[in-house]
């Protein structure tokens, strides 16, 4: 899914796609990116890539990786 | 069970239910005399072995600790093993010199279960295992799994050393690494003391009931069990000689001290109202696995071999090897007895009275 | 009606940006690093409208955790988990068998509300035992768990004598209410306190907040109610077994279990010296018994007969 991250807590954000419609995102354990790198990705806006799978139990999605898209695109994490 | 919360008139509570209303509409007159009610801390609770009163839907007020009983038992099972074998093979070279030998190697291979094995299970038990390292970050006194994080990396250092050095005396036969291997193995008797009792400071530093209504029998079983499970290691398979059957007897004398704690943690359970978890399918694993099969069986044998004469038979190997299984189980049933009874109401309310507290500290 | 002297300066509905310190309006309180904060929940005005509950998760971007209806009264959130740090409980204490009185208490005796959440101990059990110092104590005087540092041990778990703190299977951090520090460190008040309608919460500086409870209990006495109580203030229940006392305290009205609450936690440290005591003392005995033994045998010929 590609979007921007809207609001980061802790270890989960939101992620507002392409049609404006906002997901939840919790950061899979098994992740590269750590939870203090979502911060500065929501506060510049960043425009990513996420690739998930449905949470069980939970009413979230679990992202597993996430990819900078546009000028930063050099950057991945 | 009803899992709604029991409406009906309760034994002991003088609740909303028995409360005489107040007669008129306005909350003025509510002010007219009425029974004055006690409550929970004035009331003296009356000893049950369980908790009678109303609880929130059948639900417990605590968490049960999110270790895996297999995988956390199975590390304090090695932590204990590899420290009492530590301390035993330590004792036997002092006392016995070089007639030990053979105590002394097998207590160096043995001291190595816990920093690999062992290790790798506590690791795989994280829930976030690539964080390990965040564990030597502190070092907390108020947190057993802090101090036991440091007793085990105080440890490794010269069990490994131990163990490397016998493995070279005994691969390229050089007399002077046997030397090094029995003196820098030393000093791991003092930390292989610490990881035979220090788990259960862990399980009793919590508020599960099971564990916390018994910090000092919890630990002296845990104790007792260690120096069991090293003295039958280092006896398993071990050529029938003196030095076995002293290790037998040293076995034999742990397995008592096993028994005597076992009944004084039951006596104290059952008197801060946890006996309930006793009953559980855990509380019968422990009865049969940890109790019968590891403690009473292998002293029956003893006691027969002993008695028919001084040489150890097959059965000592048997009496063993159910002294180590029985040693993992305690650990294993200890844990799950203790998440029975924090899921519980029943005993987890029942647990945390006020006559379940410790003494005021009298001042200095 | 109080109305904050600065509230002048806003009189639009909506704000468009944040204000400095805005907790001085909504909750009389300038947050200041270095003081004591909590909250008081007053359950006898509480109304059960599970507000706090979702400012919560709105707020910390929680995820739905209890999905489904329990038939626990309106309680289908059931207890506090990593993903849900305000719960709601609901006692109903009359109407047995299916038929509701027509005459009730008063002060909301009869149906027991009350917002469960993080209680901040002053001698946080889950701080005390936590390996990697993930836990640990701000400067508003809460504790919180910082989770670029947990590692999921999950030993902050079984420590809380409330049940509070709990691992999240999706993230392997554990979690629980952080009395939104990162609000507090804006000026701002948490966000359950902020969306109470009718104040149960109540946020502000813990003395001046057990000054307050300790008015309404005796207000509450002289109105007839014999049964509150204040759960978690020092010496009080829920502040006993060298806890000392809880930065997030409670009105009751009926007995600490009916909330599943503890009658009497304990400060968990407490046990550490006895129990490592008693083991090493074990294990000083017993290895005095195997050194006599290993003497004793020196004596033999070393291999048997």
């Amino acid at each position: 899914m590609e979007g921007v991250i809207t609001i980061v807590q802790e270890g989960r954000f939101q992620l507002s796609d392409e049609r404006g419609v906002s997901h939840q995102f919790v950061l899979d354990r098994a992740a590269l990116a750590e939870t203090e790198q979502l911060r500065p990705l929501q506060s510049r806006q960043a425009r990513v890539r996420v690739k998930y799978t449905d949470a069980s139990g939970l009413i979230s999605l679990i992202a597993h990786r996430i990819e900078l898209l546009g000028p930063e695109a050099m950057e991945r994490l | 069970m009803d899992d709604r919360v029991d409406t009906a008139p309760r034994d002991g509570y003088h609740g909303a239910p028995n409360r005489p209303l107040p007669q008129s509409d306005s909350y003025q007159d509510a002010r007219d005399p009425v029974e004055p009610v006690p409550t929970s801390r004035e009331r003296d609770m009356p000893k049950r072995p369980g908790w009678s009163g109303p609880t929130y839907y059948g639900r417990s007020q605590l968490k049960a600790a999110p270790f895996d009983p297999w995988i956390v038992g199975g590390y304090v099972f090695l932590a204990g093993l590899s420290g009492s074998a530590a301390v035993l093979s330590n004792l036997a070279e002092g006392v016995w010199g070089k007639r030990a030998a053979d105590v002394g190697r097998r207590g160096r291979y043995l001291s190595m279960l816990a920093p690999t094995l062992g290790s790798l299970l506590l690791i795989v038990d994280l829930h976030t295992p690539q964080r390990f390292y965040n564990m030597f970050r502190i070092a907390k006194r108020t947190s057993p799994m802090s101090i036991g994080t440091w007793i085990l990396t105080s440890f490794i250092p010269f069990a490994g050393l131990g163990f490397l050095s016998q493995l070279g005396a005994d691969l390229f036969k050089l007399k002077g690494l046997s030397r090094l291997a029995r003196f820098s193995f030393a000093p791991a008797a003092v930390s292989g003391a610490g990881l035979s009792t220090y788990t259960a400071s862990l399980l009793s530093a919590t508020s599960t009931p099971y564990w916390a209504a018994q910090p000092k029998e919890l630990a002296m079983r845990f104790a007792a069990s260690s120096i069991a499970s090293g003295a039958a290691a280092l006896a398993l398979g071990a050529k029938a000689d003196a030095n076995r059957r002293t290790l037998e007897t040293i076995g034999a004398a742990a397995l008592v001290v096993e028994l005597a704690a076992t009944v004084m943690s039951h006596k104290t359970v059952k008197a801060k109202g946890v006996g309930e978890s006793l009953k559980s399918d855990w509380g019968k694993t422990e009865e049969v696995a940890a109790l019968g099969l590891g403690v009473l069986l292998p002293l029956g044998i003893y006691a027969a071999t002993r008695l028919r004469g001084r040489k150890p038979t097959a059965a000592n190997d048997l009496a063993a090897l159910a002294t180590l299984v029985g040693s993992a189980m305690l650990r294993v049933s200890t844990l799950g007895i203790g998440d029975d009874s924090a899921s519980r109401p029943e005993v987890s309310l029942r647990f945390s009275q006020p006559e379940n507290l410790p003494p005021p500290k009298r001042p200095r | 009606m109080n109305v904050h002297p600065r509230a002048r300066d806003y009189t639009q509905s909506s704000l468009g940006k944040l204000i400095p310190d805005e907790s001085e309006l909504t909750a009389g309180v300038k947050i200041e690093p270095g003081k004591q904060y909590g909250f008081f929940t007053d359950t006898t005005v509480c109304i059960g409208c599970k507000a706090c509950e979702v400012a919560c998760k709105e707020w910390n971007n929680l995820p739905a955790d209890n999905v489904g209806l329990t038939g626990h009264s309106y309680d289908n959130t059931g207890a506090l988990s990593a993903n849900t740090w305000r719960h709601v409980n609901f006692i109903e204490e009359t109407g047995g068998k299916g038929v509701r009185d027509n005459d009730q208490n008063p002060f909301q005796s009869g149906w027991l509300m009350m917002s469960d959440v993080c209680k901040h101990c002053h001698h946080a059990p889950c701080m005390e035992a936590c390996p990697t110092g993930a836990l640990f104590k701000t400067e508003f005087d809460t504790v919180v768990v910082q989770q670029d540092i947990c590692n999921g041990c999950g030993y902050c778990v079984p420590a809380c004598p409330f049940g509070v703190v709990d691992v999240s299977k999706a993230d392997g951090k554990a979690h629980k209410c952080t009395l939104c520090y990162d609000r507090l460190k804006g000026g701002l008040e948490p966000a359950c306190a902020k969306s109470c309608p009718t104040d149960s919460i109540q946020f502000g500086e813990l003395s001046d907040l057990q000054a307050r409870a300790k008015t309404r209990v005796k207000e509450l006495h002289d109105r007839g109610v014999h049964t509150a109580y204040t759960y978690g203030t020092p010496d009080g229940p829920g502040a006993t077994g060298d806890m000392q006392y809880l930065n997030a305290f409670f009105l009751l009205t009926d007995r600490p279990e009916a909330y599943n609450l503890p009658a009497a936690p304990t400060r968990p440290s407490n046990r550490i010296a006895p129990a490592l005591t008693a083991g090493l003392m074990t294990l000083a005995g017993l290895a005095l018994a195997a050194v006599a033994l290993m003497a004793s045998s020196r004596q033999e010929p070393p291999h048997g007969r």
